[in-house]
């Protein structure tokens, strides 16, 4: 196989987009795992549901408990509803999934994520059926054509939210006093009780924030994969192994680790075999935890054990 | 109790009153319902094919269960569904508890790798198993009783690759496939196809389960400057982000897929990236009989909604109702002579065409070729194997 740059140059593009949203969900992953001490299982779900809930506005007609509804309101406005919904799902899942089982140590949190995940699936098929549903993008033009390179502006939009949300995000925990309190309950939250951190908001404001990075990966997404309620168990495979890779508890590593992977992944399909292309991923996955089993950025896992 | 006169009168008057009741009753029976298994992915990520399989059941079992004879002599269908979701392990305990049902024949998935590990527990049980899973192994896995109601791969493969090569004129055919048993089986029936006329394709790729971006194998394709792409994909979710990719990426070239090309969900989904791609299917709307148009008429009433009729619903509907005319002819259940008859089938009329069966079971021996024309699939021509 010759070396084709412009090829190169699509492969780069869409390895980042996908790398991009591993990238969110895994925060998301870390944020929560940072916070409570839990794996979210249900953090798949937190991209899945908002796209239903966007697709059932912005459409001309959609089936809703098998009744055709026709909301059909403008796109930027939906996007703002659904993620003030998901404010208040977050909060419903932290008092519903997490708050009655938080002093019952890890496992009957953890088992009730994955109840919550089963539960928002299957309420996803019972309320908008099995079909795959098309989300309209915020562009007109599918393709952006530069000479022979071929590049979907919505590729574009992933990579440049995801910049813009790692930016305020590093802001948020780097300068202001919320930040610091959520870096403190996640470092140790007996002690950030003793100095004056009301804890059980700050856990609180973690879940909505997760649901809201979610929430932005499966607006940024839905338009290239379609909406199924499978969407976000196939995204949350893949973020929660770049988690690991980035060493699980780590805000940079869940970063460095979502981009690896997208980029690996696309990469090592076209110049390997797409056919491996799971095992290509998984083998590095294995490769880095052999070499740094804390994993590229894990001090925190150290710290946490 | 103590058994006095008056309580002997009141419970012999109760009991002899409530026989009254219930005399008419008892010698009235309903007629023993006629069990019949199912077998659909309801849950998981091929959600979409057990829905379409499940609606095709139910709209079936309804028409037949309406008649005033229901099945024959009063007996009604009874449908037991458990959910095959969407890998095998799943679908083998399905059927195991289906098999501790009482059923007296199973409609199968329609996803040819759930067909292929279930066959061990099949092949213990002789009663008529009808399947729409196309992959050519399906019937030749030594399951006595085994029907496929769709034309196999073989026969959509070469169609296809022959329309490739002799209608498009292609001489650089590339393939694009699922890395299940029906990708895998029906890219294999191309490959065969494509030695038979002495070529090879200039790529084969396969792309992993549950892929959702598929620029690596696209642009691997596309550097091999092809004239033609054949496709062998099962999802219709799979097979519309497919295209989409395919026009994002500038392949222009004619597209001929397997038929869940002209699946309408995915013709739907797919839009106008679908537009002048080609498909071997097993039905086009407009194309059919007086079953089929009273088919599309009463699904659309009672679902409001068009079916997908060659690779969903209509193969199921096919399926329930040769049943139902079998038992009829016979007079009973018994699952040995239903085999029998089923495999003495010839020129029966169902949604999907006429159907005679062969001494593999197969029933259905040839597809069309369609063209999608500004979301409405139009016949090209008939292939058959």
């Amino acid at each position: 196989m010759h070396f084709d740059p412009v090829a190169n140059m699509q492969l780069l593009v869409s390895g980042l987009a996908f790398g991009s949203i591993y990238a969110l969900v895994a925060l998301g992953f870390v944020l929560i795992y940072n916070a409570v001490g839990v794996v979210n299982f249900a953090q798949g779900e937190f991209v899945m549901f908002p796209s239903y809930i966007a697709v059932t506005f912005l459409l001309p007609a959609i089936t809703v408990f098998g009744t055709v509804v026709h909301w059909q309101l403008p796109i930027v406005g939906v996007y703002l509803l659904v993620l003030v919904l998901m404010v208040g799902f977050g909060l419903l899942f932290n008092r519903i999934a997490y708050h009655p089982l938080r002093d019952r140590g890890w496992m009957p949190v953890v088992i009730s994520t994955i109840g919550v995940s089963i539960f928002l699936r299957n309420a996803a098929q019972m309320i908008w059926g099995s079909q795959p549903i098309v989300m309209p993008s915020l562009f007109a033009v599918d393709t952006i054509s530069v000479g022979p390179l071929h590049i979907r502006p919505q590729d574009l939009l992933i990579i440049g939210v995801t910049a813009v949300l790692i930016a305020f995000q590093f802001f948020l925990f780097e300068r202001t006093t919320l930040g610091k309190q959520m870096r403190a309950t996640a470092q140790d939250r007996a002690t950030a009780r003793l100095v004056g951190v009301r804890v059980g908001r700050i856990v609180a404001i973690t879940f909505v924030y997760s649901a809201l990075l979610g929430t932005i990966s499966g607006l940024l997404v839905a338009p290239l994969f379609t909406v199924t309620k499978e969407m976000g168990a196939l995204i949350a495979l893949k973020a929660f192994a770049a988690s690991i890779v980035g060493g699980f508890g780590s805000i940079p590593g869940a970063i460095v680790g979502g981009l690896a992977i997208g980029v690996i992944e696309t990469f090592g399909g076209f110049y390997i075999s797409s056919a491996y292309v799971d095992a290509i991923a998984f083998i590095i996955l294995i490769s880095v935890l052999l070499v740094r089993p804390q994993g590229l950025f894990g001090e925190r896992v150290a710290e946490k054990a | 109790m103590r058994l006095d006169r008056k309580n002997f009168l009141a419970t012999t008057g109760a009991a002899a009153a409530g026989a009254a009741i219930g005399f008419p009753a008892i010698v009235g029976a309903a007629p023993e319902p006629i069990r019949l298994g199912t077998i659909p992915c309801l849950t998981g990520s091929n959600a979409l094919l057990g829905q379409q399989e499940h609606e095709g059941a139910a709209l079936a079992v309804e028409e037949i269960n309406a008649r005033p004879d229901k099945v024959y002599g009063g007996r009604p269908f009874e449908i037991v569904e458990e959910d095959a979701t969407n890998d095998n392990q799943s679908a083998v305990s399905a059927l195991n508890k289906l098999l501790g049902e009482n059923v007296v024949a199973i409609v199968c998935p329609v996803l040819s790798t759930q067909i292929q590990a279930m066959a061990p527990v099949m092949k213990t049980h002789e009663i008529p198993w009808m399947t729409g899973g196309t992959a050519v192994k399906n019937t030749q896995l030594g399951v006595p009783g085994m029907f496929r109601l769709r034309g196999s791969d073989g026969i959509t493969g070469a169609g296809m690759t022959n329309f490739a090569v002799k209608d498009k004129k292609g001489k650089k055919i590339a393939i694009l496939h699922a890395s299940d048993a029906f990708g895998v089986g029906g890219a294999d029936q191309i490959v065969q196809s494509l030695k038979k006329l002495g070529m090879e394709p200039v790529a084969n790729e396969q792309y992993p389960k549950d892929a959702k971006d598929f620029t690596a194998e696209i642009l691997k394709i596309k550097q091999a400057a092809p004239d033609v792409v054949l496709m062998y994909i099962q999802n219709p979710s799979d097979t519309a982000i497919i295209l989409k990719q395919v026009h994002s990426l500038a392949l222009n070239v004619p597209i001929v897929g397997s038929p869940s090309l002209g699946n309408q969900t995915a013709m739907e989904v797919a839009g106008k990236d679908a537009y002048g791609t080609y498909c071997a299917v097993d039905f086009i709307v407009g194309f059919n009989s007086n079953v089929a148009t009273h088919f599309l008429t009463s699904f659309f009433r009672k679902y409001h909604h068009l079916p997908d009729v060659g690779t969903g619903s209509g193969w199921v509907y096919d399926a329930v109702y040769m049943l139902a005319d079998t038992y009829k002819k016979q007079k009973g259940t018994d699952p040995k002579q239903t085999i029998a008859s089923l495999k003495g089938i010839k020129n029966w009329d169902g949604v999907l065409g006429t159907f005679s069966a062969d001494a593999e079971g197969n029933m259905v021996h040839s597809v069309s070729i369609g063209q999608n024309q500004d979301g409405k699939l139009h016949l090209v021509k008939k292939v058959s194997g």
